[in-house]
């Protein structure tokens, strides 16, 4: 299969990461603290808040869904439900000390508007070799993290079991958030 | 937005190929210079692409900033290109034609003057428009084969890929996430995750899609 036809036919698996980190971002799951936030063991703390904007699209990417605001994250459950995929999401990733904000696109891993953390270094470097390098690293780490991530989602969505496990809690937080939202209107 | 300034937009590609062992780092140096962005401000020309200074569009020679800083290769593709408004075009078309016209005493052009007239304006047009600059950032880590591309357009991609291929003789090739996983995953993996099929999401009360 090539490029083309890989980015069309297994553009679910970046959409149902995007899903499962949504999800990972508002659960406990053992790994999450109790303000909300991811927080996995390794070797750095990693706090991800998903939120503000997210859009969903169905199987081929012609309908769109469009949610803003917390009002209207019931509609992007629903979304879900019916069998959308969330094809965009606004992001909030805390690694450490630096913090990002950015639009990640679950299809093909697109990373827009990134608003990259400013540090010392970056306000200290008196050569532009030295801005160059500090801002490469810090578009890396985000990198590197989103990759992270990534990766734990695979250990499980590989795994039958575990899957059908996940999916069972993602559907009753599903579920949850629906009645929550039904609760509130 | 690119590296340096503002808000970013990036997306991550694998080079893919081989660079000389000997004197890698001035191989590409050279290539650098050697594909440079020619200026068209002063010619006729419709379009020209080539590498600039991460830091200056108007630095082709990279003489305050270089191509390189340790691993990493920072350069950026300028593209320049005239363009004619479809509106402004369409109305010389046809103002040249109501000339053309007057001047002969005629109803109507025949289908063969109306498509010289219409390459005649196209040119003329083009001609008096000034280039409009395009320029995309790039940083190539050596060591790891990765580029970030700063910039989400396809068009962009497209004409970034090809450009690099010309002038280092490596393919870039986007790193989307099923490539990625494939990186990640040991080969005995992959057949699983080859034979991987889209999941739905049930929830209590209805919307039932059924679990896969």
């Amino acid at each position: 299969m090539d490029l083309v036809d890989l980015m069309v036919v297994k553009r679910f698996i970046g959409q149902e990461f995007l899903t499962w980190l949504w999800w990972k971002s508002e659960t406990s799951d053992g790994l999450i603290v109790s303000d909300g936030l991811l927080r996995f063991a390794a070797d750095h703390n990693i706090h991800v808040v998903i939120g503000k904007k997210l859009c969903l699209e169905d199987g081929s990417g012609d309908e769109k869904l469009v949610c803003t605001g917390p009002a209207e994250l019931h509609e992007a459950i629903n979304g879900l439900a019916l069998g959308k995929k969330l094809e965009q999401a606004n992001i909030i990733l805390t690694i450490d000390d630096l913090n990002y904000s950015f639009t990640l696109t679950g299809s093909l891993f697109e990373l827009k508007g990134i608003k990259a953390p400013k540090t010392a270094n970056t306000e200290a470097s008196e050569t532009m070799e030295g801005l160059i390098l500090e801002r490469i690293y810090l578009f890396n780490k985000l990198i590197e993290t989103i990759h992270a991530l990534f990766s734990l989602f695979l250990a499980v969505r590989i795994d039958p079991n575990l899957w059908e496990i996940t999916q069972r809690h993602m559907s009753i937080w599903m579920s949850m958030r629906k009645l929550s939202a039904i609760s509130q209107d | 937005m690119g590296l340096l300034i503002g808000s970013a937009s990036v997306v991550q590609f694998q080079v893919i190929g081989e660079l000389p062992e000997m004197n890698t780092l001035g191989f590409i140096h050279d290539k650098v210079r050697e594909y440079s962005f020619k200026d068209i401000d002063d010619t006729y020309d419709e379009y020209s692409v080539g590498w600039v200074s991460i830091t200056d569009m108007f630095d082709t020679k990279f003489l305050y900033s270089s191509a390189i800083s340790g691993d990493f290769v920072t350069i950026s593709l300028r593209v320049d290109e005239r363009k004619v408004p479809g509106a402004v075009l369409k109305k010389f078309i046809a103002k040249e034609e109501r000339r053309i016209m007057d001047e002969k005493q005629i109803p109507r052009l025949s289908k063969g003057m109306k498509v010289e007239i219409k390459e005649r304006v196209k040119v003329e047009l083009i001609r008096k428009a000034k280039p409009t600059p395009t320029v995309i950032d790039l940083v190539w880590e050596i060591s790891r084969g990765k580029a970030l591309v700063f910039s989400t357009n396809k068009k962009a991609h497209s004409i970034i890929e090809e450009y690099f291929k010309h002038t280092f003789g490596l393919n870039i090739r986007q790193n989307i996430p099923y490539l990625i996983a494939e990186s990640f995953l040991p080969t005995s993996d992959h057949d699983i995750l080859k034979n991987l099929s889209e999941c739905s999401f049930i929830t209590i009360g209805g919307d039932a899609n059924g679990l896969s």
